[in-house]
């Protein structure tokens, strides 16, 4: 891609809607969208973390939301700079169907496709059920994650502009 | 997709010739996105001597983008048909939801024709992976219909003779448990463990894939009835190649339909059906009410199909394999596991093995 059609920023809501705190990903998405420039696309993706590498190919920059099992408080969020180091273990999020975040990363890390920059902003879950809707606490932190991403968006923009990497 | 087919079984539902084939280009979307990773990621590191596919990749890079790009072609098929690619949402009694024009088809089938270039130089590479030496007498079964490979429709048939509709399918078979696991075993009422899968698909359907995809098996070395699961990495090659071909066909005759959806009406009755899931045969029955409140249901994946079959593998390679030394056992167990493609949650590293010398 070149010219105006250019993607400087990738964001990946991974999830699915009907499996409660699942959910997170979309939910954070649908805030986003209007919200950011259009140079920066989105993308919701149900599950298949491994399909992560072929859909940021060459975009530079790239932001990863996802929702994890609880391992302190659920609602807390963790957000982690993957860009030289892997997900901590204990708190990737894993699938029953597919590979997770965590292998993925290390996967791409290996082939030589990790993007420039990669973060990923993960929302400990507190509610899987199917049909269940978001947790209060997890719906809670959405608005805050959105914020975040507007402004790391904006930064990383900023930081392309000036000819720095981001 | 079993599901939707058995409540049409229960309402009376025929759907139209288009949705049909709508519904098995879904399938050649599944098959080639779960066979792709199987292969590449879950399965090859077993015979390159790799922990997983994230150590195999630093060496076998072209065979690992090779196969993330066949999987996106996959994927891109189920999210087009299905609305996802996991876990499909799109199909509905009777039809679907939304059925999509044939421009929307034409970028998939761009994709097709480099995947299926893929899917060949992929199974090209597996059939020179060093296969243990290692056969049993399974009794295979699958689906089979009188003109195609099968996806979603056909009778069950069994190697021992089974000739069946899906509606007999637990006057024959039964689910059971064991005690040392909380998985549902199933096996043949008369004759115990079976096989299904793309091992037992091949076996009992190869006359009626097309001629150059036999050639195609007979290039790799794969003989028409594979006995030995180790080799059943060539089988699910050979179907990720047809299921390329098949669904190049599917969209290459492609009109849409004149309507999405055959509309149900609900009544009190018992469905049932059978489809070949990349794993194989998932069997559904549900038992409906006048209004379509679903009574009670049954559901037999292929994963727990296979749990005897997958049990009977390890003790032989277990036994057979006692003068190995304890980590290239275990290897070895972990792989004939693998061999018949159980889902990805036992497909990781998990076994723990302990050898008691008496």
């Amino acid at each position: 891609m070149t010219g105006a059609d250019q993607t400087w920023v990738l964001v990946v809501a991974i999830g699915n809607p009907d499996r409660g705190d699942d959910g997170f990903g979309p939910a954070v998405a649908q805030r986003l969208r209007g919200r950011v420039p259009s140079k920066v696309r989105i993308l919701e993706r149900s599950g298949d973390a491994l399909a992560l590498i072929e859909d940021w190919g060459c975009i530079p920059s790239v932001i990863v939301i996802d929702a994890m099992a609880p391992i302190s408080e659920p609602g807390q969020v963790h957000r982690f700079d993957l860009t030289d180091s892997p997900l901590p273990i204990g708190v990737a999020p894993s699938s029953s169907h597919a590979f997770g975040v965590a292998e993925t990363v290390e996967l791409a890390r290996g082939l030589g496709r990790l993007p420039r920059y990669l973060v990923a902003y993960l929302v400990e879950g507190e509610q899987f059920g199917t049909g269940a809707p978001l947790s209060l606490v997890v719906a809670e932190a959405v608005g805050d994650v959105a914020e975040h991403i507007v402004s790391e968006v904006s930064t990383i923009l900023k930081a392309k502009g000036k000819g720095r990497h981001a | 997709m079993s599901g939707v087919h058995a409540v049409e079984d229960a309402l009376g539902i025929e759907v139209d010739e288009a949705i049909r084939a709508l519904r098995r280009l879904l399938y050649c979307g599944e098959w080639i996105q779960s066979h792709a990773l199987h292969i590449v990621m879950l399965h090859a590191p077993d015979f390159l001597g790799y922990p997983d596919a994230i150590a195999m990749a630093r060496h076998h890079s072209v065979a690992v983008q090779r196969a993330l790009a066949l999987k996106k072609t996959g994927n891109e098929l189920l999210r087009l048909l299905g609305g996802r690619e996991i876990h499909p949402i799109n199909a509905r009694v009777g039809g679907f939801y939304r059925v999509p024009s044939r421009d929307e088809l034409a970028p998939v089938a761009e994709a097709l024709k480099h995947a299926r270039d893929r899917a060949i130089e992929s199974l090209r590479w597996t059939a020179g992976f060093p296969f243990p030496e290692f056969g049993r007498d399974y009794e295979f079964v699958a689906l089979r219909h009188p003109d195609e490979y099968p996806m979603n429709a056909g009778r069950i048939v069994s190697s021992a003779g089974l000739d069946i509709a899906a509606a007999d399918y637990e006057t024959e078979f039964i689910e059971r448990q064991v005690p040392y696991s909380t998985a549902l075993h199933s096996v043949l009422k008369e004759r115990g463990a079976y096989l299904v899968g793309a091992m037992a698909r091949y076996a009992l359907n190869r006359d009626r894939l097309p001629a150059e995809i036999r050639a195609l098996a007979d290039e790799v070395g794969l003989e028409p009835i594979c006995r030995n699961p180790f080799r059943s990495i060539l089988v699910r090659g050979v179907e990720v190649v047809y299921a390329c071909d098949e669904a190049l066909r599917l969209i290459a005759s492609y009109e849409p339909p004149s309507r999405t959806c055959v509309p149900p009406e609900p009544r009190a009755a018992i469905g049932y059906a059978c489809t070949e899931a990349p794993r194989g045969i998932l069997y559904h029955r549900y038992r409906l009410d006048a209004d379509g409140t679903i009574l009670d249901a049954s559901l037999v994946p292929p994963t727990a199909q296979n749990q005897d079959v997958i049990e009977e593998d390890l003790r032989e390679v277990a036994t057979t394999g006692l003068d190995l030394d304890e980590e290239t056992l275990k290897a070895r167990c972990e792989q004939s596991i693998r061999n018949h493609d159980p889902c990805i949650s036992c497909a990781a590293h998990f076994l723990k093995l302990q050898v008691h010398w008496t």
